[in-house]
């Protein structure tokens, strides 16, 4: 007779018949989620009965790594399921954005950067990219395409007016994402103003709110003047292009004749094989277990940060497998992709000694497991690395004289 | 229905994955609330250092018109040790150290007197092509600083702190920075500590102290407060919901019972997965049209097949909310009623929470792990004078000129300081704006 208390019920799993790598007991999730896709993709509706039996048995969002990996991707499947991805996608997004306020994102963002380089790696890179492309400009327009909340401007304002010679103008355009609610946003606008005027430097901010899908930005709505110098700076941006708009995004960035663009991206896959759901199913597993226990070791184990990033997390796992075109789109790719896709129109630069040092130097303040990896082969600029494996990009480019 | 405690999965890789279920053994809660800051308060370093006299500088790059320009060679620029000692070997940068080192093996020494008239100014430039003091109207304008600026720029950095393992080229420059490093520290209006420069600027820029008065920062924290409260328990109710609609499908979805046929409806969108004879469809009560599937997506058809059910007979398990009282949606965030029994997750993600807020005074602040909580009050004069110069000035304008002013007389103009921190920067701040 089941027990209903709830006490009592939880069950653990798990033991492999096959003489295995003992450490592969602790990876059932993937296998479950695999098989899980396979079965799908082969139609076997026993199987794929049985398998979700099995995982939602297991699944729970308090739990450890494979747990939570288990029940996001079980929302995913759902959602796929039902073809109900989109609509899925975007009312969690609505109701995140509700319940969003200037002070959970802050938290969130500054938590995250405090524990972990997974963002401020981009940023440290970009900004010093940035510094160098504008040395000797005194109007400066950043144009800014990320999903950070501006945490990457302080410093970069801090350098500005610190820098010596005459302390530049600069004017900061937020191009605005899906999850990013147009309160928090105005705050954070308030915020950067206030900030600028404290270090002195002569500051504007504008924020864009995207009117159809990033792929169709247009220079008119950057409202860019004659005689600054352009700066783009992408932080997890290009991935929420279109896979089919990515080439003209390009083109478009081209266009607005920028003394740089800085790229960062997370290092993965999901664009390839989106014809082949079982090897999306494949790479999407293996990135998100890798962030996943990375969160886990790098936050404490009940830090609310941490939940809400994995709520995030499990919103984007719908959004890679659940969601084929319409507005949604967070299909990434590697470096030696995006820098196929760059090539076209930019070429690449070094980031400078300086900018290695002040990276070196950051990685130092975390916890072990981090480093720095140059990119080799067809792939330009650098790799943060975790546990060996290179989870983010960061790479800076110039546009080819026409 | 017996309870399955083990079950097989065939890998198409091959071989098998054996699932055994066990009854946990109680609620392991691990982890305990957010700990607060152990390091214990390091004074803040003295601010009120005394206003030196400087000689009037020219901005750097800026020569003299009438200067004579000297271009040095690479070469001559990084010597270091141009004059040996004949005794010892020793090599030095110039010759009155030279000098001045003979005496102490007893040999014959003489210092060059200065020559009485006062000699043409000469400026330097860089033999870098691509440098920007290659330029003769940028060239610096003493020897000393050329041979720092060469070396900084295009030298090797081959001195390295040892604590972050930031890069120089400059020896002094290295010990200047090894001094400081580590030992700084900055502190925020709000009270907080830090011991990273950029985190503590990325919070400042943010921190609540910079963009209101102190009697709006509490009303405003004791809102927030609330309100993210009131938020989390939300969040729990909408992760959890997924695996709890499967929970509740999963009595018919168990692979032993798998031959119940119902009429085959087409089913929108279920059947294109599930293959003919779908058997979601069991899952749900006659009462329930699979067409409110339709609607929607799942969301009403989820939550009128909820109320369907007999909701006693619903399991629970020890991590999720009860679907009494409340009604978790998968999708909807709907308003938060507190649930009868509230899980003892969500209320360790509460106490984190509340933890978290209670351990600092101000929400412009967050829990620490390298920060420390001081009150605003406390500390230097000098802090304490810009927050209450902030309070009571009506512009930002006024502010800004009030703090300019009096960080240059209490730092002598010499260097920038526009955070509050009374800090004197000895190193040169990187190119980002790190350390």
């Amino acid at each position: 007779m089941r027990n209903t208390d709830p006490c009592h019920h939880h069950p653990s799993i798990c033991c492999l018949l096959e003489p295995k790598d003992p450490r592969e007991e602790e990876k059932w999730a993937a296998e479950l989620i695999q098989e899980c896709a396979k079965a799908i993709a082969d139609k076997d509706s026993s199987k794929i009965r049985h398998l979700l039996w099995v995982l939602n048995e297991l699944a729970t969002p308090y739990g450890d790594c494979d747990q939570k990996l288990a029940s996001y991707f079980l929302q995913a499947l759902l959602g796929r399921a039902a073809e109900a991805g989109e609509l899925c996608y975007t009312t969690l997004i609505s109701a995140a954005e509700k319940q969003q306020s200037f002070v959970t994102a802050r938290k969130v963002m500054l938590k995250f950067q405090e524990v972990s380089p997974w963002t401020t790696f981009g940023h440290v890179a970009s900004n010093g990219a940035i510094m160098e492309a504008m040395e000797g400009e005194s109007k400066l327009h950043i144009v800014d395409i990320s999903n950070t909340y501006c945490t990457q401007w302080p410093t970069l304002l801090e350098a500005l007016a610190s820098r010596g010679s005459d302390t530049p103008h600069l004017r900061l355009t937020v191009v605005a994402m899906l999850s990013m609610g147009r309160s928090v946003m105005d705050e954070i606008g308030r915020r950067m103003v206030k900030f600028a005027r404290l270090m002195g430097v002569p500051f504007e901010f504008h924020v864009v709110s995207i009117v159809s899908t990033l792929g169709q930005l247009t220079e008119e709505e950057l409202g860019l003047r004659k005689d600054e110098a352009v700066a783009v700076n992408c932080v997890g941006a290009l991935r929420r292009v279109r896979v089919e708009e990515r080439d003209a995004f390009m083109r478009t960035l081209c266009a607005l004749r920028p003394r740089v663009v800085t790229v960062v991206e997370e290092e993965a896959d999901f664009t390839t094989s989106r014809g082949d759901s079982v090897a999306c199913f494949q790479q999407c597993v293996r990135f998100y277990s890798i962030f996943l226990g990375m969160l886990e070791e790098s936050f404490s184990p009940t830090s609310n940060e941490k939940f809400l990033l994995e709520k995030e997390c499990s919103r984007s796992i719908l959004g890679v497998l659940a969601c084929n075109g319409g507005g949604v789109c967070e299909r990434r790719e590697k470096a030696s992709q995006w820098c196929e896709r760059l090539t076209e129109a930019f070429a690449p630069t070094a980031f400078n000694d300086d900018v290695i040092g002040d990276l070196e130097a950051l990685l130092e303040r975390y916890r072990e497991g981090w480093s720095l990896v140059p990119a080799k082969g067809n792939a330009a600029g650098l790799y943060l690395t975790w546990k060996a494996e290179p989870v983010v990009w960061a790479s800076a480019w110039k546009p080819i004289k026409p | 229905m017996p309870w399955t405690s083990e079950t097989h999965i065939e890998l198409s890789g091959g071989g098998k994955l054996a699932i055994v279920f066990r009854e946990a053994e109680g609620e392991e809660m691990a982890g305990e609330a957010v700990s607060k800051a152990s390091r214990p308060p390091n004074p803040c370093p003295d601010p009120s250092l005394p206003p030196v006299v400087k000689k009037k500088r020219n901005l750097p790059g800026t020569p003299d018109p009438e200067a004579e320009v000297i271009a040095l060679s690479p070469r001559t620029l990084l010597a270091t040790n141009r004059f040996p000692c004949e005794i010892c070997g020793k090599g030095f940068q110039r010759d009155q150290n030279l000098q001045l080192h003979r005496r102490g093996h007893n040999l014959p020494w003489k210092l060059k007197q200065r020559s009485g008239k006062e000699p043409r100014k000469r400026v330097y430039v860089c033999p870098e092509e691509s440098c920007i003091h290659h330029n003769p109207a940028r060239a610096l304008g003493d020897l000393t600083g050329i041979k720092k600026h060469f070396c900084r720029k295009h030298g090797e950095k081959k001195w390295k702190c040892d604590k972050c393992s930031k890069r120089y080229a400059v020896q002094s420059d290295w010990k200047a920075h090894s001094k400081t490093c580590g030992t700084r520290e900055y502190r925020c209006d709000c009270g907080v500590l830090f011991s990273r420069r950029d985190s503590f600027i990325t919070h400042r820029a943010f921190c609540d102290a910079l963009a209101e008065e102190t009697a709006r920062v509490s009303a405003a924290y004791t809102m927030t407060n609330t309100a993210s409260i009131g938020s989390v328990d939300s969040l729990l109710q909408d992760g959890v919901a997924t695996p709890n609609i499967w929970k509740h499908l999963s009595p018919n979805l168990k692979p032993n019972i798998m031959d119940r046929e119902v009429g085959q409806q087409d089913r929108h969108g279920c059947s294109s997965w599930m293959g003919h004879g779908g058997r979601l469809d069991n899952a749900f009560d006659g009462t329930t049209a699979m067409s409110e599937i339709n609607h929607a997506g799942l969301v009403d058809s989820q939550l009128s097949w909820i109320h369907c059910n007999k909701l006693s007979s619903l399991p629970t398990s020890n991590t999720l909310k009860p679907l009494m009282g409340s009604v978790p949606s998968l999708f909807t965030s709907l308003p938060h009623r507190p649930a009868p029994d509230v899980s003892a997750t969500a209320l360790l993600q509460k106490a984190a929470q509340v933890g978290a807020i209670s351990t600092t005074p101000f929400s412009g602040s967050f829990g620490p792990s390298e920060c420390q909580n001081t009150s605003a009050g406390d500390g230097s004069v000098f802090d304490g004078l810009l927050i209450h110069e902030f309070a009571a000035s009506n512009t930002d304008e006024v502010y800004i000129t009030r703090t300019r002013s009096m960080l240059r007389d209490c730092l002598g103009g010499a260097t920038r300081d526009f955070l509050g921190v009374g800090v004197q920067t000895l190193c040169q701040p990187s190119a980002n704006g790190w350390i």
